[in-house]
């Protein structure tokens, strides 16, 4: 046990650690593009040059990258993320505003998305049949086939609820990954040998393929995640939902750099907790 | 099984005939993508326009051709560029071992904690909005190929690992080899057939990306078509009722990634 709390306490590190170096990374992608500190307010024919070089001076960072990075991180250490520029108001607070659109949609999506990946593949594994497999087959190529910009719109179109589209984008992956090693486990030699001994379907299935199937399930917790934050950005942008996922897109064109920067830091954070949580939990479980 | 293969057949000529199509799209059609035809914008379907034209007045069906021709062959050019970065640095550390396997490992930990989509809009919106649309193409499918690396590396690099100790690795070693003559001549020959898998896989994915990335304006820039940026009126729901075959690159788009999901055999074919 102390051992396994050590594992998952090397690998929070790990996480934040990646996180924040993820953050400065994009920040220093933003701060090196071509047009980063041009305001379109200095396009305005009536500013005097004066006023062209204050908005100008207002957009240059003070003191270069380096200090940037120092400022940041010791910003982040007492929970001030800055300022976005685009938006003239404090990241936390906006962070803190629209978090919770967007976990409620993944965890909805997810949700969804493992509920009918889990029916679908169970069924496939259970009563295998030709018409059941080409079906499942078919539906989730066609899920899997389709631009999340495109079904972002169908969810318009049909005024469906983001998570929904989240779970359209995750489930064909869901269920590929899960049928698959479900049926692994249901070709090993001692479920073979538990049907000659006519023990029945259903509990070869509880007792002895999904036990062996479930640390690589948990895995998959991990993966599906990231895909379903994934899924989140463009299904916001395009849905107009008050998510994260909207702010990121918003950011990424306005380039608002600390916004961007707290983003990602909170993305790569999510992402990767999620990880680190699926992985504890399956070696818990091995 | 004998579907299966009928399946197979009829997906690999779909795909040949298609990429057939965006390959000799001047031959295909005798318009330019950019030509507009000022007299008649948004027609419908006829002898002249097969697909109608858009409000531009320009020729649909043209520019569903020529926009085959920039995603299906730019996104296995992205592919081919993220397998070869994939097999190199996989191959290095597995081969390696040590610290440098580890930063190689953690490197790819971390782009795959970052969703490809948000990476690939954070980056491509560093690109000024104006850029030609040349250099747009360019740039999406370089971004493509260059951040796609991650999810085929921990494959690569786990063969590469089993390949670490193999006796003709070792006798290369003895003989005298140097790491990179080993890396080229002993280890990415061996990986060939994972490295192709990779190569296949990625296609449709970087198909699809592309397409999400143009509709959200981020991607291939008009005039230049592509998939992904016919599909950017589809916002306009009335419009699309009114006019259905303006869906028509939306099908193609999702025949082909289906096509893509059935030309190679089943595991359980191999089996």
């Amino acid at each position: 046990m102390t051992r396994w709390i050590l594992k998952l306490a090397q690998r929070l590190l790990l996480l934040t650690a990646l996180g924040i170096v993820g953050a400065l990374f994009c920040a220093t992608m933003v701060r090196f593009a071509p047009g980063y500190g041009v305001d379109e307010s200095e396009l305005d024919f009536r500013l005097s040059q004066a006023s062209r070089d204050a908005i100008r001076h207002e957009h240059q960072l003070s003191g270069g990258l380096v200090s940037y990075y120092g400022g940041y991180i010791w910003g982040l250490l007492h929970g001030n993320l800055g300022t976005s520029a685009f938006l003239q108001r404090p990241v936390a607070e906006l962070l803190k505003e629209r978090a919770f659109f967007t976990a409620r949609a993944v965890f909805l999506g997810l949700l969804t998305a493992w509920m009918a990946a889990s029916i679908l593949s169970l069924l496939t594994v259970r009563w295998p049949s030709w018409a059941l497999e080409y079906s499942a087959t078919a539906f989730t190529g066609f899920l899997i086939a389709l631009p999340t910009a495109v079904v972002a719109l169908l969810c318009l179109y049909l005024r469906a609820p983001v998570f929904l589209g989240i779970a359209a984008i995750t489930l064909p992956k869901l269920f590929r990954y899960q049928h698959n090693i479900l049926a692994q486990a249901n070709a090993q030699p001692f479920v073979l040998a538990a049907r000659a001994r006519g023990v029945s379907s259903n509990r070869i299935l509880f007792a002895h393929v999904i036990p062996v199937a479930w640390p690589p399930l948990v895995a998959l917790l991990g993966v599906s995640a990231a895909m379903a934050i994934g899924a989140a950005i463009p299904l916001e942008a395009l849905s107009d939902s008050p998510g994260v996922g909207q702010l990121a897109w918003q950011a990424a064109l306005n380039r608002d750099l600390p916004l961007l920067t707290s983003i990602t830091l909170f993305v790569t954070l999510l992402t990767a907790g999620v990880n680190c949580v699926a992985g504890a939990l399956q070696e818990r479980r091995a | 099984m004998k579907a299966r293969r009928t399946l197979r057949l009829v997906c690999r000529i779909a795909l040949v005939v298609i990429f057939a199509l965006g390959l000799f799209a001047g031959s295909v059609t005798r318009y330019s993508y950019a030509h507009q035809f000022r007299e008649s914008p948004n027609t419908t379907p006829s002898a002249d326009h097969f697909l109608g034209t858009d409000s531009l007045g320009r020729d649909l069906f043209t520019r569903l051709v020529f926009g085959t021709r920039v995603s299906l062959l730019l996104a296995p050019a992205a592919a081919l560029l993220a397998t070869c970065i994939a097999a190199i640095v996989g191959g290095i550390a597995g081969l390696r071992g040590g610290w440098i396997e580890k930063i190689i490992l953690a490197s790819a930990d971390l782009s795959m904690s970052l969703p490809l989509l948000f990476v690939l809009i954070a980056l491509r919106a560093l690109l000024p909005l104006d850029v030609s649309p040349l250099v747009s193409v360019v740039a999406t499918f370089l971004t493509l190929g260059v951040l796609g690396w991650p999810s085929s590396l921990r494959v690569i690099w786990a063969a590469a690992r089993e390949l670490r100790d193999s006796d003709h690795i070792l006798l290369a070693k003895a003989q005298g080899y140097r790491r990179s003559q080993i890396l080229f001549r002993q280890v990415i020959p061996c990986l060939r057939p994972i490295c192709l898998a990779q190569f296949w896989i990625a296609i449709p994915l970087f198909i699809l990306t592309e397409a999400t990335l143009s509709m959200l304006g981020l991607g291939v820039m008009e005039p230049l078509p592509s998939w992904g940026n016919l599909l950017r009126g589809a916002e306009d729901f009335g419009a699309m009722a009114a006019n259905p075959w303006r869906l028509v690159p939306l099908v193609v788009l999702v025949f082909t990634v289906i096509c893509f999901q059935f030309i190679f055999p089943s595991s359980e074919e191999l089996a």
